[in-house]
Order: C-alpha cells, then structure tokens, then sequence
C-alpha cells in the first residue's frame, strides 16, 4: 500500500543535470526551470558549472527540486540531459550517473542508447531525442533545444509545465515577440514529445506540499543585501571569480542607501579604501577571492592593530595561486586564520547555504563593530553562485549592531585604545571634536603614540585577544543535531555542511548512532563546545572540501580529537557526496562494534 | 589654532622633514579648519611619522598604501580636510601603483611627498628618485639605475595641480602646501626634503638655497601641462619651485560625483528594511514566471 502511495505522490527529490555547449543556454534554461519551480512552490537549488572559457566551451547545471527545503546540490543525477556527449562528459564527477539514472541526449549524435559513452554504467533508461531537429522544426533555429529540454522535462517528469511557459515568456520578453513565440513552439513542441513517447520508468514529480511564497537568490547576490541590512555603507574591491557579483550587486545598490563602491586598482587599495572607510566612521566591506585574500593580508593585519571594525568576505576557489578559479573549494581556512604577521586573530565566519549567507554576513558585520576587528566570511563558489528556493527569511528579529563610539564626557583626556574590561575602547572618528587620536599599524600606547616598549606592546597584544573572548558566549553560531552522547560524531563547515546535514539524517533513519556539529563561527575554536561534543565521540569524520582537511588540522591545535575521528577531505571540482559519507559512518559503527565486542572478550 | 602635537619628532637633527612640519603648521593655520576637521594619513618611512606630529586626527599606516586609504577616508566623509604624506620610496617604488589611480579619480587630496632620493629608516639604501651613480649601502659601487621623475609622472598621470618645494625656501613651501590645500582635487607637492645621515652630502639644505630657482622668476605659465612637463624634464639636474601646473578649471571631484549618484537614486531610510524584498522581487521580475 505504502509503495502504491508512493507512486500516487510521485517522487519528493528529483536532481536534473544538463549539460551542452556554452551557446546551448544550458544555465539559462536551469535558471528558467528554478524560477518556474519557486512559483510552483517547490524548494530546489541549482549549481552550475563551466569550462575555463570565456566564452563557449562546455557548460552545465545541476537542478535539484524537493518538496521541501534542502541543503545540498545532491548526490548522483535522477535525469541526466546531454545535448552533447563530449561537453557532458569533461564534468566528470561534477554529472555523476548511475543505474538508476534516466538519461536524455540529442540523437543527432548517432550514440545508440545501448551504447552510452559512460564507463561501465547502465542507466534505467536512456533515451535518444532529436533535440536540435524539434528546435529547427517548432522555432526555426538550434538556438532553442534548451528550450526543447524544458518541455521535455516538463512533459516527462511533470516539472513546472504551467509556470515554464509563463517563465519563458518572462525572460525572453525582452528580445521581442518573435523570439518568445519561437521558444514557446519549441517548449510545447518538446512536451509534445513528451506525452507521446511515455517512459519506460517513469519518474514524476509529486506537487509541491505547500504553495507558500518563495524566495531565488544565490549566496553572493544574499551577501550583498545581507550587508545593505547590516548597515554597509561602503564597498572596495577588485573583480575576481567567484565573488565579483557581490561588488557589482552592492555596485548597483549600496548607492540608494548613501553608500559607495569603490573598484580599486587592486585588491590592497579595494581594503585599503575600505579601511580608510571605516576610520572614518563608516561600515565598510571588501570581497575577494584567494589570490585577492593573499594581497589583502598585510591591511588585514592593519585593521587588526588599528581595531578597525571590517568585513572579509572570502569567496573561495581552486587554489593556489590561479588555481581553478570557477571551482568551489574550502582550502583557504589556514589562509583565513594564520595568513597575519605577528600575533594576531580575527574571527572567521562560514555560511552553509544561500539562506545562511545572509545570517552569517550579518554577524559578521556585528561582531567587526562590537569588537573593532576585521571579520572574514569564508564563503565557498558552490554556496555563491548557487541559486537556491528558500523561504523567505525574516529579519524583524535581528539585531544590528553599532560601533562604540565615545560618550561625550568620554572624550576628557580621550585616549583611543584605553585599556577596558573587555579590551574594546570607545572609537571616535575624524570630524569628532576632541576625539582625535593617531590610528597606526605601528605597536602604539592606549593613547595612539607609536611605542618600541615590550610591556606596552605585551599589554596591547593582550587587549586586541581579550576582546574576542566575548566569541566564547557565541554558541548560536554553531548547529548541533542528534543524540548528546552518540558515539559518532559528524563535523562539517561551508557548502559541505549541507551534504553533512542530510548524510546525518540519512545515517539517523539508518539506525546509526551519530551526531553532527556544523560550525559558523569557524576561528577562534569555542574549544569548550568541541570538549563537549567530543566527550562521548569515538568514531567519526571532519569533512571538508580541501586536500589537507585544513579544520580537521585546525582542531587538533586546540583540543583533543579522539583518534577515531578522521578527516574525510578532497579537493575542489570532485564533489563530496551524502552518500559517501553515510558509507564512512557506516564503517565507523561497525569498527566500534568490532571494538567494543573485542573489549568484551574475557581476558585469557 | 595649535596643529603642533606634543610628541617629539624622531627625526635626525637637522632633517629637512622638521622644515616640511613647520610649513604644514604655518599652511594648516592659514587655511583654518579645526584639526579635528583634518584627517591626516601617511605610510612608512621617516617622513611618514608626521601626522602624529599634529594635533589632526591622524593615520600612520602599512608602506606605500597611504593613497587607498586616504580615498576612502574622503569618500566617506568629503567634509573633511584629508592630507597625505609619505617619503619617495612610499610613494614611488611599493606604493607607485596607487598614484596613477588616486590621480585619475581626483579624489580631493593633498598629496605631500618629502623626497630625499634615500631609503632613511631603514639606513641608507637607494630610493626610486636616488641619482644614477649615487653610492649607497645597496648601490656600493653607485646606482646603475635611472631615478623615477615624480614631477614628470604625476603630470603625465593627468594631476589638476602639480607643485614642488623645499624647506631652503620656507616661506614659499608653507604658501605652497596651502595652496595644494585649497585646490578643489588632487594636488601633488613634491618637497625636496634633504636625509642629513644618509642623503647626498652634495644635495642639502645648503646647496638647495643656493640651487633653487622659482619658477615665477622664471616666467612660467602654471596653467599649460606642456611647459610643466617641459619645466618637469629637469628635475634631478636642476631645482625649480612653485607651481608647476593648477589646471585652472578645476574637473569635477571624485566625490562629488560619488555624492551625485547619491542623490539621484537615493532611497528613504525605512527602504533598507527592506532591501531583501526589493532584491529578491527583482530577481523574480527577471527569472520567475
């Protein structure tokens, strides 16, 4: 009875990936399919992904669509679309298929289904459609077989028919009537295909469980109105993949609200402007990517003797140097953390989705102005440039946070960086009358004059580290699920927190006992919340998107991770998929079982 | 008003930077902003210790990155005087990239460079501007290198006002800084501020006065750029002072026209709670049916 529900309902998560040549428009069907699918009232997220091209060369994405929120860009495709082999298959583990998976390609090709060019896999069904021929025929041009894989998948797998064909009307509008009346022949067209040759095994969406209203954004486009929320006022920066959208989103934005963006000549002047920015009493921000992160370093070590409130955002890729600049990858943490002369912290901050960018680009702000510090948000490509489905996020309860500025009596005999409790000074800024001081990266006295004298440098170095014990109480900025004494544990931070949420619940239903923590608030260590979750860990895994599982490594630094916690770690453009770590855990219960049996052998 | 701050100058007796500070004080009075309105920002060096010499709300920060600062500084608040010093080696060798960006923008700045053609804090070593054949500690059979023109450079960077001065000729250093100070945009004084310990002992104080020449007297027209770059062509081998170039229609400012847009798409306040709405409904205006 159940499994006949089942098939009543139809499926709850279906992972479409499609990929052709750059001038398929491959991304922009996606992005018409997510659209469609928000207004239908589905969760989904879509990545994308392309060759190192300017132009052309090979372009994918991946689409996944659930009736309810989730985390990741999923694991193996349900449908796989290839307008053409060779471009599908240089994405490699970015397109994974399988025996379950339902593939669709061009005919023109000449591939016959039994003979798909994938080592070793046989797909469910495969099947061969005349794409570029029903493109030519319904809209008398190969410009529109995306269009055609629309209705395609709208026909067979009941995705959006409705709200595609108003969201092609939608996107194409501007191009004139003749080009929307085009698409629109080859969409019906396509899903005339469809409900003419059904499938074999068939897969169909279920309706969405509630039509409530939606959201579409991706991480960088959230960051930038994350940081108009959190009150920035001034942006400087340098393009570079995969941040850039975050300056040309604030670029067209952060003026309305009095603000102003700076494209420097580089990345030192982009934080070196925003620096200024700040000084001069402004909330300011800079985004980047590694090589950017590497030129902003000495100004980061700046702000931090300065105590100058800053916001980082580190948008990472591929690395080092070049590196893979359109591939996510999660290997700048050390970067983020160690990359300062001399003794010097600052917070580093990581979001897991899109909708996490926003909450986390906020605290980021906060924290910089409470503790006059720069603050680096370790995003990653695949959370950036992601779009996602979410639910609209409600900021009535957020807080906003405001530098401490002197009160008036404060500023008799006003000395900048007077010694307080909590190591935060009140912070004036020029045009102030009695407030000036001399900000310098120079070691400098708690009234700003440059000093050589041990004890005062001793005394300063203290201050700047006392003000981010106030990060200890930061336990929201860290997501603990299962059971507070299961003997295995999950850490994951970034994008790849994501995949670990839903490998946790998969592991969960298994029977495993396991629990996960995802750190947001990735530097300093909280080393007391790690105690704890360690304290009946015996087993588990790190996971991270880096070839040294650059957290896993972090940790070990500060407390003690019991042995049978390993990093699971790789580097960027290959993936880590739930099912993968589901596997490991798996594994890892069963060693204990093993263990724990040998332990309960009577000793001879 | 009182622009003289109470910490003492680590400088050299005799250094040619206490001149250069005493010009400023004398410029900085004359104009007459409160100092709390002065923002003043350096970078590395000898001569980058100054604005702690003042009473000036001031920021002494990281090597050759005075300029990026600086511009975000008067960005944020154009209301303020903002002023910018550094030595030759901040300005012209790490910090070079920074001058033709902060020039083409024309963000109103006072740019106050103390050129004395040695590295001094750290003890000797060539600078940008040191002469071909000079000895120093890294040049120890003499420099086979061609010293960088500033003069030359930041005209031909396109600079609305371009002048050079040296503590020999007090008076008309404290004028000049003044006049940089009052011209709406970015103004460039170079000084010719001799290193006692490690300069040249042919090129000091002494030999400026002795040297210096005005371009006045010499019948130079400050309001073309071509006899400037011409008059520019000797430095090095001769010492002219004054105002080498005023653009006399002053071009827009880089923060008037930040302003500008400002105004023309400025929002309400309350719009900010709800920027998200209004980015989010943009994105479904393009992409959503």
């Amino acid at each position: 009875m159940e499994s006949d529900e089942k098939e009543c309902r139809g499926v709850d998560d279906l992972l479409i990936g499609i990929a052709g040549t750059g001038g398929d428009g491959v991304v922009s069907a996606g992005e018409s399919l997510l659209g469609a699918l928000a207004v239908e009232g589905y969760y989904g997220l879509m990545t994308k992904s392309f060759g190192s091209q300017i132009r052309g060369g090979e372009a994918s994405c991946r689409i996944r669509i659930a009736a309810t929120p989730v985390r990741s860009a999923g694991g193996t495709l349900d449908v796989a679309v290839a307008l053409d082999w060779d471009d599908f298959l240089k994405f490699g583990a970015e397109l994974p298929v399988d025996g379950r998976t339902t593939v669709l390609y061009d005919s023109a090709s000449g591939v016959a289904p039994d003979r798909l060019p994938l080592a070793g896999v046989r797909p469910i069904e495969a099947l061969a459609v005349p794409i570029a021929e029903i493109a030519r025929a319904s809209a008398g041009s190969d410009k529109a077989k995306a269009t055609v894989v629309l209705g395609l998948l709208a026909g067979w797998f009941g995705v959006a028919r409705h709200a595609l064909r108003n969201g092609i009307r939608l996107k194409l509008a501007r191009k004139g009537e003749d080009v929307v009346a085009a698409n629109e022949r080859a969409f019906a067209a396509g899903l005339a295909f469809a409900d003419e040759h059904p499938l074999g095994a068939p897969k169909r969406l279920a309706p969405p469980l509630a039509a409530g209203r939606k959201w579409l954004a991706d991480g960088n486009e959230m960051c930038a109105s994350a940081a108009i929320f959190a009150g920035c006022e001034f942006f400087g920066g340098y393009p570079i993949t995969p941040s850039t959208e975050i300056m040309q989103a604030l670029g067209r934005d952060l003026w309305k609200f009095g603000g102003a963006v700076l494209q420097a000549e580089d990345e030192i002047a982009g934080v070196g402007a925003a620096i200024g920015s700040s000084f001069a009493g402004r909330k300011a921000m800079t985004a980047t990517s590694g090589p950017g992160m590497s030129l902003m370093t000495e100004m980061l070590g700046l702000a931090t003797v300065a105590e100058l409130p800053l916001v980082c955002v580190d948008v990472q890729r591929g690395g080092p140097a070049t590196g893979m600049p359109t591939k996510s990858e999660q290997s700048d943490l050390l970067q983020a953390v160690f990359s300062a002369h001399g003794d010097a912290a600052r917070p580093v901050l990581a979001p897991t989705s899109v909708a996490d960018t926003f909450h986390v680009t906020v605290a980021a702000f906060n924290i910089a102005e409470a503790l006059q510090t720069p603050v680096i948000v370790l995003s990653d490509q695949e959370i950036a440039q992601r779009k996602e489905i979410l639910d609209p996020i409600e900021t009535s309860g957020i807080a906003i946070v405001d530098r401490r500025r002197p009160a008036p009596g404060e500023l008799e005999g006003y000395e900048r960086f007077r010694a307080t409790e909590s190591g935060v000074s009140p912070i004036s800024q020029p045009g102030l009358p009695g407030g000036q001081y001399l900000a310098s990266g120079i070691e400098h006295t708690e009234a700003g004059a440059p000093t050589a004298s041990g004890a005062v440098h001793a005394r300063m170095t203290e201050k700047r580290f006392r003000k981010l014990r106030a990060l200890q109480a930061r336990r929201d900025l860290f997501e603990r699920r299962g059971r507070r004494d299961a003997a295995i544990g999950l850490i994951a931070w970034g994008s790849v927190a994501g995949v670990a949420h839903e490998a946790y619940e998969r592991a969960e239903a298994e029977g495993l006992d396991v629990q996960l923590l995802v750190p947001r608030l990735v530097y300093p260590v909280l080393e007391e919340v790690y105690r704890e979750f360690f304290s009946r860990v015996r087993a588990g895994l790190v996971v991270e998107q880096s070839f040294q599982g650059q957290l896993y490594r972090i940790l070990r630094m500060f407390v003690d991770v019991p042995p049978g916690v390993q990093p699971f770690a790789r580097p960027g453009a290959s993936p880590i998929a739930a099912t993968e770590i589901v596997e490991r855990l798996r594994a890892g219960a069963l060693a204990l079982q093993r263990s724990h049996a040998a332990e309960m052998q009577p000793v001879e | 008003m009182n622009f003289k701050s109470a910490l003492k100058p680590i400088w050299c007796p005799g250094c040619g930077d206490f001149g250069v500070l005493q010009a400023l004080y004398r410029a900085l009075t004359a104009v007459g902003r409160p100092p709390h309105e002065v923002a003043f920002v350096s970078g590395i060096g000898c001569s980058s210790r100054i604005p702690g010499y003042t009473t000036a709300y001031g920021f002494n920060t990281i090597h050759g990155r005075a300029l990026p600062i600086a511009q975000g500084i008067k960005i944020a608040n154009p209301e303020l005087l903002v002023l910018v010093a550094g030595g030759d080696g901040d300005g012209f060798s790490i910090g070079g990239g920074h001058v033709p960006h902060a020039v083409r923008r024309n963000v109103d700045l006072t740019y106050i460079v103390m050129d004395n053609q040695i590295y001094g804090l750290t003890k000797g070593q060539l600078s940008p501007t040191s002469r071909k054949g000079l000895r120093t500690v890294t040049s120890v059979t003499g420099s086979i290198e061609q010293p960088f023109n500033p003069l030359l450079a930041v005209l031909a960077y396109g600079a609305p006002f371009v002048a050079q001065g040296t503590p020999a000729d007090m008076a008309g250093l404290a004028s000049m800084i003044e006049e940089a100070i009052r011209y709406p945009g970015f103004a460039f004084v170079n000084v010719q501020s001799p290193c006692v310990t490690f300069g040249d002992h042919d090129w000091q104080l002494k030999a400026h006065k002795a040297a210096l020449e005005k371009a006045a007297d010499r019948g130079h027209d400050p309001s073309s750029r071509i006899r400037a770059m011409e008059m520019a062509q000797g430095y090095g081998s001769e010492l002219v002072t004054g105002v080498f170039y005023r653009d006399p229609e002053p071009p827009p400012t880089y923060e008037s026209l930040v302003r500008e847009r400002q105004d023309a798409v400025r929002v309400d306040a309350a719009e900010r709670a709800r920027i998200l709405e209004a980015f989010v409904a943009r994105q479904a205006g393009e992409e959503v049916a």
